[in-house]
Order: structure tokens, then C-alpha cells, then sequence
């Protein structure tokens, strides 16, 4: 190293940087999608930092390329108002629920971090839909972005798990029998069903499950998505941004352009949680009774879907091949990059699967609008 | 990050245009400090939920024969020291139309003032409409605390 | 072989089963009713009231002797009482025996020895051959079957209208409080008519009497009526103290609005005291509705969430309140009264206050909105700035 001009240079910085590699321990950022490209671990923090923020970087990083980092920056505020929850909640049947009366009650600014959390959780998975969705429509499963396509579906399914999981916790009426609507929609599939059947403890709503459901939201499933979310940006970083067919690839900025970008994007994101927090705050809810099932039970929102699916077939035809139909089309989805034929990513080369598409969302709508309809009509 | 430029005040006044920014956003730390180390204190005793637990007061300074009232929500209970050891717990809650009894020191017994329902320590009823007795609660004395369970 | 054995067997069962008396073998139907009794456990037979020989099977040796037959309804009660009032013989059973005097000086006694059969004697309350203990809930003399069995006669009003009575007292009272409690909800310590009238020494209250009754379980309100002026005004008008507002059966329950018609039956409209009457009324609403006001905004603020219990426990003792202060209208005294419906208003209107300072309170949220929002479109709009620096930058390099 060049002797240092400037005497200020032996900072904390300078004197972390003889004993650390600063700049290995920073490019962690990189992993997690908020630079797209690796830091030069050989060079001083700053230095690598300042290159990497260079960089010229393509002008076409807009809306809707922005839900991976939107679906990580959810993920991290999930994660910080988790961890504030699980200072105060106790995931256990008698005390579950007030603990949570506590948070929403007595704790100051309890209510307020509990329903970022949970708008937060509900912007997530919807988020992450729209991207697989969105993914399917502009062909970005075709080569070389298969492993992008499964690992991104697993995100959704993943966070969709923390979602179902996280809403048993409160142990309040709505949570209850949301999750015992779940475990019979999981508990038709055969073969996947008894295995997770198997993983959270059986098909009885007790003590029991809860504990795992805790331990699955609390620990597992974010380690998970923190895996997935990590092979994720890999994946970016490896194949590049996409460009839409037709899109000029010159460079119109730098990095450092985008990382504001980023920024002012968190800064939103940020509000708009805050605001639905306090504008429409979800309404508190009695504590659950296992002997009376209250009226306009429906799982959660994105099993309505999978509930209408298997509850609109004729009696003829018996629950596990239903549940076969529903393992099937997801296999398909997830396996969309290996069965799809079509040549290229245009529009003009995917006519049949972009209409497949479009028929799929429509049946999608409208089995969901069907399972919500079924606890009405009860 | 600090623009080029600018006359012979110009380097100071955006020195210090620079340093209100910093200030600036920094209270997004501060913001988010305060928030979160308001969150972690916990909240006080009497509004946490009690675990069926009420803590009842000095043991010590109730005198022998005396009750003290507890308020506990809308189901106030009553101590009693019968001895220099033993403490009992009873509701304050007349079984007859749930008025709010009063001790009498005198003839150490419940009275209710609404019909002169009378019950005695133990929550046997001695006169009046009341027909049912007092359920004692399990009550103990935990560091010179009386604590009961209801 | 068979049929011998089955008569042996027969037999048998006949001597085991054997009847207390041979009396039976021609009044069965007797034996049946007789057989329940507490008698019939005390082993006091058909010989001890009728006489004759209880080992006798044929008809003129059984009626014979000591026989009395049928006794007459001017003898019963001096036939029970050749026990029923013999300390001696009560004793063991701890039973009073106080009895036949009682029904001497009673209206039923005292018709009867002028000669009129047709009052109650024992045997129409206790019945004849079936008679059980008060606390059997067989019995006719059980507290839920009194005013049955007094109804017999008196809600007869063909029967009792030659003696000037011309109320119907059982549906009278099945209609009113008492009644309501003690035959709907079986409340054993509401009274039945034996417990205002007597048992044995049953009169027609004179005035004072039954009132005193009354004072027996609503012993404050007595004790509050006895302040007032309303007692000797009464005493001297010969009206019945607590039955004049109250009726003496059909006794409805006593709430609020009482004040606003029962004082008129013998006060003018507008004078002093039916102006007293609307005060006292008006103070006790007034403290109701605040009551009833505080409690639906005590609920409210539960269901957002917000600690409430405090607060359930203030309205709990304002409830109390407010209920003292009834009895303590009989009183009359309006001072009193105010302090205690006072009392309870003010703890509700606290009540309610704090809540809604509190629920306003959480309506600064918004403003705290407006102001994070403020906040952070400067800071966007900052690192736009930055954002445009960054850009004229890299489009110089």
C-alpha cells in the first residue's frame, strides 16, 4: 500500500481495514441485489466502492425491473419489524394471543410495528406473484434464466409459507380457522400433502403446530428466502438485467444514478407501508375458540384460488385426483423453462404461450373469486 | 458529494448546506432509534395481562382482621388477614345482584350495601338475599407480597 | 309342581310386603297416597286418626271399637293437634307445636268455630293421607306449591266473594316479582304467602302488619322509609305503608319510572311533592344515562384496543352508587340523594372523559402522518438532487 498523504487516512476506517477485508464484508450488499455487480475484494473499501459506483450502468433499470429489489427491501422490513414482534410474543396457546394484546395494547408504537408487518407481509407475496407472473409474459424463463424462473418461483411459494404460517401466531379467531382451511387445501394433494402433513405436526390446530408454525416463520422460512433471494441476485448478476426485445442496451448513467434510484424507491416503499399501517389498520380480532367456527372463514387470499380449484369439481371425482391436478400444474410451472418450445423471447415467437398465459391468470381470477364466493354462500 | 463551483462565500455556505443535509437525514436514525428503543420498554405491570396472578399489596401492613379492596377490572377482590401467617381472598362481588362490598372491621364480616347482604370472612352468607357463597380464591404470601390466583 | 311354587312365592311376597295395617285391603287407593307419607315413615297409621282395629280383615270388626270413621271438618284440627300439640310427643321429632293455637286465632280458626265449615282446616293444606314435610318438593306445603295450594280457595273468587274477597292473590302474585322468582326462577328465599301472612295464624293483615314484613329482607329501604315523612302521614291515614306504592301481590318491579305515576295516586300534578318525585327521578337518569353512555364508550375503545379495565372497574362502582340511592328515595330526602346520583355521574363523566381524551388523542396519528409524509418527500426530494448531480457527472466523464 502507497504511504498515506493524508494523515486523517489512519481513521477507523484505515484501522478496521488492516484487521478486516472491509470490502468482502460489504460486498454482502452485492448478494442481496443492491449492487448488481461483485466489489473488487482485492482493493480498499472505498476505492471499491467508488469503482463499483462508476460503473456504467443501463438506463432501462425502471419500473417493473425493480420488484426483485422491492421484494428485498419488504423482506428486510418484514424482518426488523419480526424481530421487534418477537421481543414481546409468546407462541404458546394460552398465551400467544395476549402477548399480542400486549404488542397491540400496552407497548408503545406496538400497534403501529405489528401492521407494518403485516401489510408488509400481504405486499410481499402479492409482489413476488406479480414478478412470477410478469416473468411468464415477457419469456424471461427462456435460457439462460431457468434457474432465475424456479428459484423465483420458490420465492413466492416460500414467502407465500411465511405468510400462512405467520398468520396462525396471533392465535386469534380469523388465524385459527384461516389455517385449518390451509392444511385441508395442503392435506388434498397427495404425497405432498402427508409429507407436510408430516413437517408441521399433523392436521390438528394445538399447541403442537403452533410451535413449528412459530419456529417455520420465525427461523426457517426466512433463512430460506434469505438463500433463495440470495441465489436470486446471483442469477441477476450472471445473466444481466434483462433488456426487452427492441430496448437499446447503451449505457445512459452510472451505478451511482441507480443507487439513488434505490434509495428513493426504499423511501417510498417506506411510506406507502406506514400509511396503509395507519390508514387501514386490520381490525383486532377475538381470541380463537375451538368450538365455534365463526362465519366467512376462507383461507388466505392466495389459496382462495387453489380452494375454488378443488372444491368446484363434481362429487364424481374423488379429492386426491383433484389434489394430482392441482401437484400437476404446479410441477408445470415450475418446470415451465424445460417444457416450453417456443424459440425465442419475442412476443411474436410466443403467441401460444402468452394465450396459454392469459387463459391461466383468467381461470386463476376466477377461482379465486370462486373459493371467496364458497364461504359466502354458506 | 459537494457541487463545484461558486464564489469566495460559496465553499462555507455549502460546507454548511452539506452538514444540515447530513443533520437532516440522520434523523432517520434517530426517528427509527427512538421507535424502536420506545417499543422495547416494557409496558408497566398493572397493564400487562395478568396470568390469572394479582398482586395484592404489602403483606405486612394489613393488620390482623383487616381487608384490603384490590381492583382487579370489573371483578374487585377483597384480602383479609385472619392470622399473622394466613391471608384468604374472596371477591368483592355480592352474589346477589353484584354490588360492590364493604368490610366491616368491627363484626369482621362482608356487607353489601344495596340489600344488607351479609357474608362472613370465610364467604359463608350470615343474612340477607344473597344465595350463594363467596368463592375464596387460592391467595399466598410470596416475599411479604400477597399474591392471588384467579 | 309349578303353580304351587308360584303361590308360595305369591305369598311370600304378600307377608314381606305386608301393610302397615290391614285397613288397605279395602281402601287401596288410600294406601297408595298413605304409603308416601311422612306418617306412614313414622309409622303413625290409619287407626291413630280414625280409630278401630287395624289387624281386622273383616269390615264390622275393623270398624269397630275406637272407630271414628270420616272425621268432620270441625274436628280435624283439634284431631292433628292431640299430637301435633304435644310437646312431649313432638320432641323427638323437633316439630313445633304451636300450631292448633295459631290456627285458633287465625281467620280460618276463628270462622271455623263460629261454625263455618267451609274454611280451611289441616287436611286442605297438609292433605289428608299424603303429607309430607315442608322441604319435600312433593309436598302441597312446599314453598313453590303454596300459592298453589292457598289458590285453591282464594283464587276461587265464586267461593271467596261471600267474604268480601274479590282479588284473584295467586295470579296476582305469579304476575309480580316474588312470584316470578320463586315459581320461574326458584329462588327459595322469595317469599311465598305464608311468609306475609303466616302459616297456621294466617289473618288478613291489618294495616302496619304485613309492611313490617316487607322490612324483613328490603331492610334498608325500610330503614330509609322510617326517616321519612311518608310513615306517620300513612299510619295516620290508615294506608298501608310499602303495599300503597308497591301493591301487596302483584308487586312489579320497582325501577325509575315508578316516581313518575305511583306519586300521583295520592299527591296533585304539580304540587310540591310530585314536583320532589320528578327531581328525584330526573337526578337518578340523568346518572343512569351517563352511566349507560360511559360503559358504550368503554367498549368502543376495548374493541380498538385500548386498556379498559381501569375504567370497567369505575363504572362498577358508579353502578353501585346509583343503586344505593334507590332505597334511599324512600327517605324522601333529596340532599341524599343528589350526593350519591352525583357521585355516580361524576366518576362516569370522568370516565368518559379520559377515554375520549384518549381516543383524540390516537387522532394525532394522522397529523404524525402528514408530518412523516412531509418529512419524506424532502428527503426524496434531497436525493433527487443527489441523484441529478450524479448524473451530470458521469455525463461529463
Amino acid at each position: 500500500m502507497a504511504p498515506d498523504p493524508n494523515a486523517r487516512e489512519q481513521s477507523l476506517r484505515g484501522w478496521l481495514e488492516e484487521r478486516f477485508n472491509l470490502t468482502e464484508m460489504f460486498s454482502l450488499l452485492t448478494s442481496f441485489g443492491l449492487f448488481p455487480a461483485e466489489l473488487d475484494a482485492r482493493r480498499p473499501l472505498r476505492e471499491a466502492v467508488d469503482e463499483a459506483l462508476s460503473r456504467p450502468f443501463p438506463s432501462y433499470a425502471r419500473w417493473p425491473r425493480v420488484l426483485g429489489i422491492l421484494s428485498m427491501l419488504l423482506f428486510v422490513f418484514l424482518g426488523l419489524t419480526g424481530v421487534m414482534l418477537a421481543f414481546y410474543y409468546q407462541p404458546t396457546v394460552s398465551e400467544g394471543y395476549a402477548s399480542v394484546t400486549t404488542i397491540v395494547r400496552d407497548v408503545t408504537f406496538g400497534s403501529f410495528v405489528h401492521q407494518v408487518h403485516g401489510w408488509g407481509a400481504r405486499l410481499l407475496v402479492l409482489i413476488l406473484m406479480v414478478r412470477v407472473w410478469r416473468f411468464y409474459f415477457q419469456g424471461m424463463y427462456k435460457g439462460p434464466r431457468e434457474a432465475l424462473w424456479v428459484v423465483s418461483t420458490f420465492l413466492f411459494l416460500a414467502a407465500a409459507g411465511a405468510d400462512f404460517t405467520g398468520r396462525l401466531l396471533p392465535w386469534d379467531e380469523r388465524g385459527y380457522w384461516a389455517t385449518i382451511r390451509g392444511l385441508e387445501i395442503l392435506a388434498a394433494l397427495p404425497v405432498v400433502g402427508p409429507l407436510f402433513g408430516f413437517l408441521v405436526g399433523g392436521t390438528n390446530v394445538d399447541s403442537l403446530i403452533l410451535i413449528r408454525f412459530y419456529f417455520l416463520h420465525a427461523a426457517i422460512l426466512p433463512a430460506l428466502i434469505l438463500v433463495l433471494f440470495y441465489l436470486n441476485f446471483s442469477a441477476v448478476r450472471r445473466v444481466g438485467l434483462s433488456a426487452s426485445p427492441g430496448e437499446s442496451r447503451a449505457a445512459a448513467g452510472v451505478f451511482k444514478v441507480h443507487l439513488y434510484n434505490m434509495l428513493i424507491l426504499a423511501s417510498l416503499v417506506f411510506g406507502f407501508l406506514v400509511t396503509l399501517a395507519i390508514v387501514l389498520p386490520s381490525p383486532f380480532v377475538r381470541a380463537a375458540d375451538p368450538f365455534v367456527t365463526p362465519p366467512g372463514v376462507r383461507p388466505p387470499w392466495y389459496l382462495l384460488a387453489w380452494y375454488g380449484f378443488l372444491e368446484s369439481f363434481p362429487s364424481l371425482v374423488p379429492r386426491w385426483v383433484r389434489g394430482l391436478l392441482l401437484e400437476a400444474i404446479l410441477a408445470f410451472c415450475i418446470l415451465l423453462p424445460f417444457i416450453d418450445r417456443s424459440p425465442g423471447r419475442a412476443a411474436s415467437e410466443r403467441r401460444r404461450a402468452i394465450l396459454l398465459g392469459a387463459v391461466v391468470l383468467a381461470l386463476w381470477i376466477l377461482f379465486t373469486w370462486m373459493g371467496y364466493r364458497m364461504e359466502a354462500a354458506r | 458529494m459537494e457541487p463545484q463551483g461558486g464564489g469566495p462565500k460559496a465553499p462555507e455556505r455549502r460546507a454548511v448546506l452539506g452538514w444540515l443535509i447530513r443533520g437532516f437525514l440522520s434523523l432517520w436514525a434517530l426517528g427509527a432509534a427512538a421507535v424502536g428503543a420506545a417499543f422495547l420498554k416494557a409496558p408497566e405491570e398493572e397493564k400487562r395481562p395478568s396470568e390469572g396472578l394479582v398482586r395484592c399489596g404489602s403483606f405486612s401492613a394489613l393488620a390482623v382482621g383487616e381487608a384490603r379492596l384490590v381492583r382487579h377490572g370489573s371483578d374487585p377482590l377483597f384480602v383479609v388477614r385472619v392470622s399473622d401467617t394466613q391471608v384468604l381472598a374472596l371477591p368483592a362481588v355480592c352474589t346477589h345482584l353484584r354490588c360492590i362490598l364493604k368490610y366491616d372491621l368491627q363484626t369482621q364480616t362482608f356487607l353489601c350495601p344495596c340489600h344488607n347482604g351479609a357474608f362472613d370472612r370465610n364467604g359463608n352468607v350470615l343474612s340477607g338475599p344473597p344465595t350463594r357463597p363467596l368463592a375464596p380464591y387460592r391467595a399466598e404470601i410470596r416475599a411479604d407480597e400477597v399474591v392471588v390466583h384467579t | 309342581m309349578i303353580p304351587a311354587a308360584i303361590l308360595l312365592a305369591a305369598a311370600l311376597a304378600a307377608l314381606a310386603a305386608k301393610p302397615v295395617t290391614q285397613c288397605t285391603l279395602c281402601h287401596p287407593d288410600v294406601r297408595v297416597q298413605f304409603d308416601r307419607s311422612r306418617h306412614r315413615a313414622e309409622e303413625v297409621t290409619c287407626t291413630a286418626c280414625h280409630g278401630g282395629d287395624a289387624e281386622a280383615i273383616k269390615v264390622e270388626a275393623a270398624h269397630s271399637g275406637s272407630f271414628l270413621g270420616i272425621p268432620t271438618r270441625r274436628d280435624i284440627p283439634h284431631l292433628c293437634s292431640s299430637c301435633h300439640s304435644d310437646v312431649e310427643r313432638m320432641r323427638g321429632y323437633n316439630l313445633p307445636t304451636d300450631q292448633y293455637a295459631l290456627y285458633q286465632t287465625s281467620r280460618h280458626g276463628q270462622l271455623l268455630a263460629k261454625g263455618d265449615e267451609k274454611v280451611a282446616v289441616c287436611t286442605d293444606c297438609h292433605g289428608p293421607h299424603e303429607i309430607l314435610p315442608p322441604d319435600d318438593p312433593r309436598s302441597s306445603v312446599y314453598i313453590r306449591n303454596i300459592p298453589k295450594t292457598c289458590g285453591r280457595c282464594h283464587s276461587d273468587r265464586a267461593r271467596m266473594s261471600p267474604y268480601g274477597l274479590k282479588d284473584d292473590p295467586t295470579a296476582d302474585f305469579a304476575a309480580g316479582v316474588h312470584g316470578k322468582m320463586l315459581l320461574e326462577k326458584g329462588n327459595l328465599s322469595a317469599p311465598d304467602c305464608t311468609r306475609c301472612h303466616g302459616a297456621h295464624g294466617a289473618t288478613p293483615p291489618g294495616v302496619g302488619d304485613v309492611d313490617k314484613i316487607c322490612g324483613q329482607c328490603h331492610t334498608t329501604t325500610r330503614a330509609y322509609f322510617l326517616e321519612g315523612p311518608h310513615k306517620e302521614a300513612m299510619d295516620r291515614a290508615g294506608l298501608p305503608e310499602c303495599a300503597s306504592c308497591h301493591d301487596h301481590h302483584k308487586i312489579l318491579p320497582a325501577e325509575i319510572g315508578m316516581l313518575d305515576t305511583v306519586c300521583l295516586k295520592c299527591h296533585e300534578k304539580g304540587s310540591a311533592q310530585a314536583k320532589l318525585s320528578v327531581e328525584m327521578k330526573t337526578l337518578y337518569s340523568r346518572a343512569s344515562e351517563e352511566i349507560d353512555s360511559a360503559r358504550a364508550l368503554v367498549d368502543r375503545a376495548a374493541a380498538i384496543p385500548l386498556y379498559v379495565e381501569d375504567y370497567r372497574a369505575d363504572l362498577e362502582q358508579a353502578r353501585t352508587t346509583l343503586l344505593e340511592s334507590l332505597p334511599v328515595t324512600h327517605s324522601l330526602d333529596l340532599p341524599r340523594v343528589e350526593d350519591l346520583t352525583s357521585q355516580a355521574r361524576t366518576i362516569a363523566q370522568r370516565v368518559q372523559s379520559e377515554l375520549n381524551g384518549k381516543l383524540e388523542g390516537r387522532k394525532w396519528r394522522q397529523v404524525g402522518l402528514l408530518v412523516f409524509w412531509f418529512y419524506l418527500l424532502l428527503t426524496v426530494v434531497i436525493l433527487l438532487q443527489f441523484r441529478r448531480r450524479a448524473l451530470a457527472e458521469a455525463a461529463r466523464r
